[in-house]
């Protein structure tokens, strides 16, 4: 379909006409599926969870290598200054001690006081564990490819998290794999608190790897270089008690903050239960997923 | 000067490949394979590997595939990527239409006009992706979208370059 007329065989102007025909049905379809999958994300989960199996698998066995590749340059740099990191160990190892007495005697205190409140306690097992294989890395969206599905028991919309923080949720969920919402996407938005002093914050992503953070009463700002956020468990999508994100910039009425669980190198990611089912059915930022 | 005009390094009966029909498009759909790397960014700023490999074959060769195939293609790029799907299907489809009516006007092609063809392209993309991300709740600084765009414009040489190397091969040249 280069020329404008191929000739005068009846034939090859009929193929022309047809090809232009074909192409402007192409995009008819495209541009309805894609309001369908704007106004009604979950039409294609299926369609979109087979392609996550095709690609999971491929991305896990090739992380396999380059953490092979990386994980014997940095073995190799362990042993270049072990003395060094010998003493550094051990005087870290004496400050968690006496933490670790300090966070002992907290911990039993704590339970007292919930016996004396009579707290129910709902106790969450983790329901997976994958490692972070891959990632969105070419558009404005922030997602990333887990290596657990929902032959494990993933669901779409429970909350992922890593030994150092919250990752972010599920949005898409194959049978090998599944797809993560990072805490780092703009559409993410996780309901949060200072862990110095317990004030109620907002944490959304700014899509470039790191959260914007403000305060929920309008007024002082209350952030400060170096302040730990964690989930307060409103809305009840994550479980409460979970560091997102270190405070690295204030601006004019918040914060900038780098999510604590860097998905880059995260060696486990472990999926957990929503925190209260009855939010799943009526989450706010479910309808935020493509 | 004969003699080396006459001593050709082509081999007598090669010619195209039987399979060189579906290289093209077995290049783009490996391109959107890309996405499946074990590549953990926490900034954006990978070109659109499917987009720009199919960009630079149709600005190469007028029937790189049947024009409705550019469809099917999106849909993988759709699939493999995580965008919403139905994006790479009309926008590819829509690439095939305005690269055809293009072709009609433009008097001369060199490589100026194909870059900057391309760039134009690659910026109707990465707005469309940016316009998409706010339409579902996830507007960002459109600022964010200078250095993914930049960086796309100009590895699009590389990737023209393979193209063109790729499409000697399968002719058999």
């Amino acid at each position: 379909m280069a020329t404008a007329r191929p000739g005068w065989s009846r034939r090859a102007q009929y193929g022309l006409f047809f090809s232009f025909l074909a192409v402007i049905a192409g995009i008819i379809v495209g541009l309805f599926l894609l309001v369908l999958s704007l106004v009604a994300p979950a039409s294609f989960n299926g369609v979109r969870g087979a392609a996550l199996d095709v690609t999971g698998p491929i991305a896990s066995a090739l992380h396999e290598v380059t953490a092979t590749a990386t994980g014997l340059v940095s073995g190799a740099s362990d042993y270049w200054d072990a003395v060094s990191q010998n003493g550094e160990l051990k005087r870290d190892n004496r400050a968690m001690l006496r933490r670790m007495v300090e966070a002992r005697a907290i911990i039993q205190e704590n339970r007292q006081l919930k016996a004396a409140l009579q707290l129910r306690e709902q106790t969450h097992d983790a329901i997976a564990a994958g490692r972070i294989v891959g990632s969105s890395f070419n558009s404005p969206r922030r997602f990333a490819i887990l290596s657990a599905g929902t032959s494990d028991g993933v669901r779409v919309g429970m909350p992922v998290r890593s030994a150092d923080g919250l990752v972010g949720r599920i949005i898409d969920a194959g049978s090998l794999a599944s797809r993560v919402l990072l805490v780092s996407d703009r559409a993410n938005i996780v309901p949060a608190r200072l862990l110095r002093g317990g004030i109620a914050v907002i944490a959304q992503g700014r899509g470039d790897g790191t959260i914007d953070v403000r305060p929920l009463e309008v007024g002082r700002n209350p952030f400060r270089r170096g302040d730990i956020i964690i989930t307060s468990g409103t809305g009840g999508l994550y479980p409460p008690l979970v560091p997102i994100a270190r405070i690295v910039k204030l601006d004019d009425d918040g914060a900038v903050a780098i999510p604590l669980a860097d998905p880059a190198n995260t060696s486990f990611a472990i999926v957990e239960p929503v925190f209260e089912p009855a939010a799943a059915d009526q989450s706010p930022a479910q309808e935020a997923t493509p | 000067m004969v003699r080396a005009a006459l001593a050709s390094t082509r081999r007598i009966g090669k010619g195209p490949y039987a399979f060189a029909t579906f290289v093209p498009a077995t290049t783009v759909v490996m391109a959107s394979l890309l996405a499946a790397l074990p590549i953990v960014a926490t900034s954006g700023w990978y070109p659109d590997f499917g987009f720009l490999v199919f960009i630079s074959w149709r600005l190469l060769r007028s029937d790189p595939w049947p024009a409705w195939w550019a469809a099917a293609l999106g849909f993988v790029n759709d699939l493999f990527t995580g965008y919403p799907l139905g994006f790479s299907i009309a926008l590819w489809s829509a690439t095939m239409l305005a690269l055809d009516l293009i072709d009609r006007r433009t008097m001369w092609r060199d490589y100026w006009i194909e870059w900057v063809l391309a760039a134009v392209l690659l910026a109707i993309d990465n707005w469309l992706q940016w316009r998409l991300a706010a339409i579902v709740g996830a507007r960002v600084p459109i600022t964010m979208m200078v250095p993914p765009l930049a960086i796309s414009i100009f590895v699009f040489p590389v990737s023209a370059w393979l193209v063109s190397r790729i499409d000697a091969w399968r002719l058999g040249r």
